[in-house]
C-alpha cells in the first residue's frame, strides 16, 4: 500500500505520528467551521479530518465494514450507594425518584461519539503505536510486516489482525529502541562506517596483545590503585551534572572509561572475561573492586573503628547475602556487598565516590556507546516524543521487554473516553453521524 | 484519585536506597539537558525560550523527568492542565500506568504469597484483568532476563519519566488506588427507553428494572419477598450460575438482565457495605462475615472450574503412539442441526464435505487469523 500519509503543512492533517510537523499541525488545528454549511458538508469535513488520523492506512470500505454504531461504555459503581438503596428510592414518586431539597443529582455526560473509531484500536498496528513501541502507526505496520512482532508468542505478519482481549503482543526491543530513540548524526554515522572498516584490524591487534607476556607482577598493586583513581575521575565527569561539559566531551570520557574498564578486566585471571557478556564483565569488575576494598578493611578497623562495628556490618552483610541468594540475583548481591563493605573503609574511596563509579558502570552497561546500533548511542528519546507519550488504560504495557497485553476493548465512561483522538466532540459527533447513515 | 507523577526512577537491576533514586533522576535530567540546544529568544514575545508559546516548540523538544510535557492550548496558555495530551479534546486524559515497583509487588502478592486476584485487586485498587496481565508480563520479563535476551531498559526508564505513574505505597502509607475497580458495563438492552407503569404503592427495585429491560414477566410475590436486597442475588448467582432465568425462544433466547449488584466485578464489596450498616462499630464481626463469604465464594468458583475442566477432559481422548513425537487429541464430532446444519453440510461442519467447496478460495473471504492461541 502506497504511503499517502505525508505531514504536509499546507493541508495540515493530523496523523498518528510523532513527527514534529505533525506536532505543528496538531497545535494549529481548529475545528472546522459550521456556519453557512449544510449538514452534509459538515459531516463530510468532520469525517475527512478524523479519518486522516484514525486508520488512514485502512481503506474506506474496510473501515465501513468495521464500524459499529454500538459503543461500549461503563459506569463506575459506588458500593456504598448500592448497599444503601435497592433502587426503590430512584423509582419512587412518579418514577424518577423523590426530589431531595438542595441535592440535585449530577452526572457527567458519557462522550459516546468520541468512541466512533474504537474498532480501529483493536488493530495490531494501532495497538503497537498506542503502546509507544513505534513512532507512527505506519512504522508499527512495517514492524509487523517485517516479522518483528509476536502475538501470544507466535509471529504475526498481519497488521490488520484484530486483537482479542487477553492477547499479548511483543515487539523486538531493538526495533523499539530504534523507533523511539534519537537518530544518529552524520558524525555518528561516519563513526559506525569506520568501525566496520576497522573491526578486522582491531581483532588482529587484540590477538597480538593477548599473545604478549603479561607485565611484571610486582607493581600490580600500585598500578591498580592508579587505574582506580583514573576510573573515578572519568566516572565523575561522565556523571557530573555540570551543563558546561559538551556532549562530545562527555562521550570521549565515556569511551575512555570503557577502555579503562577493559584494561582492568584484562588483568583478571580468567582470559575469557573480555569476550564474555557485559553482565559477567560487570560482576567481575565489581568483584575485583571489592577485593581491593577488602584488603584495607582490617587496617582501618585497627585504626579508627572498634571490632564490634565491623562484626555487626559483617553480620548484616551475611544476612543480606542469605536473603538475596534466595532471590538469585547475583549481580545485585555483588553490589550490596560492595556497598556495605564501603561503610568501613573511608580512606581510599568514599561511599559517594564508589556510588558514582557504580552508577557510571551501570549506565555503561545498560546504555552503552555502540556504533553498530541504528540509533544514536547512548540511547535517548527522540525529540518531541514526550508530547505524544501516553498509554491508554485498555493496554497494560511492560516497557522493559517491549510487550503489552490488550486487556479489553476501549470503553467510554462519564466524562472521559478511552479512544485517543485529537478531535473534540464538534468533529467526532458529525463524523459518527456520517457513518451511521448507510451510503453504500 | 488524581494520578501521581513518579518522582523516583526505579531500576530493576539495582535495589538502590531511596536517596539514590533521586540522585539518578537529577543526573539523568542533566544528561538530557545537555542535548538541548536552546533556541534564540523570539523578539517581541518576551518569553524565555523554554516557555511554551504558540510560536515556540522548543519546550516540547525534551521531556522533564517526572512531569508530563503535553501540548498546551494555544488559546489559553495559562491553563495548567498536565494530563490532557490533546488540547482540543477535553474528554481524553492521559491516565497513569503502574510503576515498576508496583508491578513487582503485584507479582509477589499473587505468585509468591498466593493471594487471589480478587483480593489483590481490592487491596491495590487495580482491575482484575490488569492484575492477570501484570503477572503474565512480569513472568515473561523474568524468563527473558534469565535467558539473557535484550531488554530496552533506557527506553523503559524514559517512558516512565514522561507519563503519569501510580507509585507503590511505602510502608505505613495508604495505597494509591490505580483505577476504579467496580465498573458496570452498560448492557445494550438498557439503551432503549421503556414506559412501564407501576403502582406507587409497589416498591420497584433494580431486580424489577432488569426484568423489564429484558422483557421478562414480573417476579412472583413469594420469590420477591425472599429478596431483601438485590445483592442477595449475587451470592445465589455465584454459587449457581445456572440459576439465572432465560426468556425468549430460539435465537432470541436471552438471560434475564441481573441487577448491578450482581454484574459488577466485585459484588462482595456491596455485601461488605451492607454488613457494615447492619453491624456498626463491630469491626471484628464484619471482618469475620466478609472472610467467611469470600471463602465460600472462592470454594464455589474452584469447584465450578474443576467441573468444567473435568468435562473438557472427558470429551477429548489422548492418544500417544509409542516412540512417536505427537500427542493426538481425538474429539467426537457431534452431528446435530446446530453443529452441521439442516442438510449436514454446513460450512462450519467438521470434516470435508462432498460437493461443498472450501471457503478459503471464495472472493472476499478474510483469511487472516481471528485469534492466536496463547
Amino acid at each position: 500500500m502506497r504511503n499517502r500519509a505525508s505531514n504536509t503543512l499546507s493541508k495540515g492533517k493530523i496523523r498518528q505520528s510523532w513527527s514534529k510537523y505533525n506536532l505543528y499541525n496538531l497545535q494549529r488545528f481548529r475545528s472546522p467551521a459550521t456556519a453557512n454549511r449544510t449538514f452534509f458538508q459538515q459531516k463530510w469535513t468532520a469525517k475527512a479530518v478524523s479519518r486522516a488520523y484514525h486508520g488512514e492506512q485502512v481503506r474506506e470500505g474496510q473501515w465501513k465494514r468495521m464500524f459499529s454504531k454500538r459503543i461500549r461504555s461503563v459506569y463506575p459503581m459506588n458500593t456504598a450507594d448500592l448497599a444503601m438503596d435497592d433502587g426503590s428510592k430512584a423509582s419512587a414518586g412518579r418514577g424518577s425518584g423523590l426530589q431531595e431539597q438542595g441535592k440535585p443529582f449530577h452526572s457527567r455526560l458519557v462522550p459516546y461519539t468520541q468512541m466512533a473509531f474504537a474498532p480501529l484500536e483493536r488493530r495490531l498496528d494501532v495497538a503497537i503505536f498506542r503502546a509507544l513501541f513505534a513512532s507512527s502507526a505506519r512504522q508499527a505496520r512495517q514492524f509487523v510486516i517485517h516479522g518483528a512482532v509476536t502475538v501470544n508468542g507466535q509471529k504475526m505478519r498481519h497488521p490488520s489482525y484484530l486483537l482479542n482481549p487477553g492477547d499479548l503482543f511483543q515487539v523486538e526491543p531493538e526495533r523499539v529502541m530504534y523507533a523511539t530513540g534519537a537518530p544518529k548524526t552524520k558524525f555518528e554515522r561516519r563513526e559506525s562506517r569506520q568501525l566496520k572498516q576497522k573491526s578486522e584490524k582491531e581483532e588482529e591487534a587484540e590477538t597480538e596483545a593477548e599473545a604478549k607476556p603479561e607485565p611484571a607482577e610486582k607493581d600490580e598493586k600500585e598500578s591498580a590503585k592508579d587505574t582506580l583513581k583514573a576510573l573515578m575521575a572519568q566516572a565523575k565527569t561522565i556523571m557530573s551534572t555540570d551543563k558546561d561539559v559538551l556532549p562530545a566531551k562527555r562521550k570521549q570520557e565515556l569511551r575512555g572509561f570503557q577502555k579503562a574498564v577493559r584494561r582492568v578486566l584484562s588483568r583478571s585471571e580468567t582470559s575469557t572475561i573480555l569476550t564474555d557478556s557485559l553482565e559477567s564483565q560487570f560482576s567481575e569488575l565489581t568483584l575485583m573492586l571489592k577485593a581491593t576494598r577488602a584488603e584495607k578493611k582490617p587496617k582501618d578497623a585497627k585504626k579508627s573503628k572498634d571490632q564490634s562495628a565491623t562484626e555487626a556490618s559483617e553480620e548484616t552483610a551475611a544476612a543480606s547475602k542469605k536473603s538475596e541468594d534466595e532471590a538469585g540475583n547475583k549481580l545485585s548481591e555483588a553490589f550490596q556487598k560492595a556497598a556495605e563493605g564501603g561503610e568501613v573503609d573511608a580512606s581510599e574511596l568514599s561511599d559517594e565516590e564508589f556510588e558514582v563509579l557504580r552508577r557510571a558502570l551501570t549506565q555503561m552497561r545498560d546504555n552503552p556507546i555502540d556504533h553498530s546500533k541504528p540509533y544514536a548511542t547512548p540511547w535517548r528519546p527522540r525529540d518531541y516524543m514526550s508530547t505524544f507519550a501516553f498509554i491508554p488504560r485498555y493496554l497494560e504495557v511492560n516497557q522493559n521487554i517491549c510487550a503489552a497485553v490488550y486487556l479489553r476493548h476501549p470503553v467510554a465512561r462519564p466524562g472521559s473516553a478511552e479512544v485517543p483522538t485529537p478531535f473534540g466532540e464538534s468533529v467526532s459527533t458529525p463524523a459518527y453521524g456520517w457513518y451511521l447513515k448507510r451510503r453504500w | 484519585m488524581a494520578p501521581r507523577i513518579q518522582t523516583r526512577v526505579s531500576n530493576a537491576l539495582l535495589p538502590l536506597p531511596h536517596f539514590l533514586h533521586i540522585l539518578i533522576l537529577i543526573l539523568l535530567n542533566s544528561l538530557i539537558m545537555l542535548f538541548t540546544i536552546p533556541f534564540p529568544p523570539i523578539l517581541g514575545y518576551g518569553r524565555s525560550p523554554d516557555q511554551a508559546s504558540p510560536t515556540n516548540g522548543a519546550a516540547y523538544k525534551h521531556h522533564i523527568p517526572g512531569e508530563t510535557n503535553y501540548l498546551k492550548d494555544a488559546r489559553d496558555m495559562d491553563l495548567t492542565d498536565t494530563t490532557r495530551p490533546f488540547p482540543n479534546n477535553r474528554n481524553f486524559i492521559s491516565e497513569s500506568v503502574l510503576s515498576e515497583d508496583l508491578r513487582n509487588e503485584v507479582y509477589v502478592r499473587v505468585v509468591e504469597k498466593k493471594k487471589s486476584l480478587r483480593a489483590v485487586s481490592v487491596e491495590l485498587g487495580i482491575d482484575m484483568k490488569r492484575i492477570a496481565a501484570v503477572v503474565r508480563l512480569v513472568e515473561l520479563e523474568r524468563r527473558q532476563k534469565s535467558q539473557g535476551k535484550p531488554m530496552a531498559l533506557p527506553y523503559a526508564r524514559a517512558v516512565h519519566e514522561m507519563i503519569p505513574v501510580t507509585p507503590l505505597a511505602e510502608q505505613g502509607e495508604r495505597p494509591t488506588f490505580h483505577e476504579p475497580i467496580n465498573d458496570l458495563p452498560v448492557h445494550p438492552s438498557t439503551g432503549s427507553q421503556i414506559f412501564y407503569p407501576v403502582p406507587e404503592s409497589r416498591s420497584f427495585t433494580r431486580v424489577d428494572a432488569g426484568r423489564v429491560f429484558s422483557g421478562a414477566p414480573a417476579m412472583e410475590n413469594e420469590r420477591k419477598e425472599k429478596i431483601s436486597h438485590p445483592s442477595d442475588l449475587a451470592e445465589e448467582v455465584m454459587q449457581n450460575p445456572g440459576s439465572i432465568e432465560w426468556v425468549g425462544k430460539g435465537a432470541n433466547a436471552r438471560q434475564v438482565l441481573q441487577p448491578a449488584d450482581v454484574r459488577i466485578p466485585h459484588p462482595q464489596l456491596v455485601q461488605l457495605e451492607r454488613d457494615r450498616m447492619a453491624h456498626p462499630n463491630e469491626r471484628r464481626v464484619v471482618a469475620d462475615l466478609h472472610a467467611q463469604r469470600l471463602k465460600r465464594q472462592e470454594e464455589a468458583e474452584k469447584k465450578r472450574r474443576e467441573r468444567a475442566q473435568e468435562r473438557r477432559e472427558k470429551s477429548v481422548k489422548h492418544v500417544e503412539p509409542v516412540g512417536g513425537r505427537f500427542d493426538y487429541r481425538i474429539q467426537d464430532a457431534v452431528f446435530t442441526k446446530e453443529t452441521v446444519g439442516v442438510d449436514g453440510r454446513a460450512p462450519w461442519a467438521p470434516g470435508r464435505r462432498y460437493g461443498v467447496p472450501t471457503n478459503d478460495r471464495t472472493r472476499g473471504t478474510v483469511k487472516i487469523p481471528t485469534r492466536v492461541e496463547a
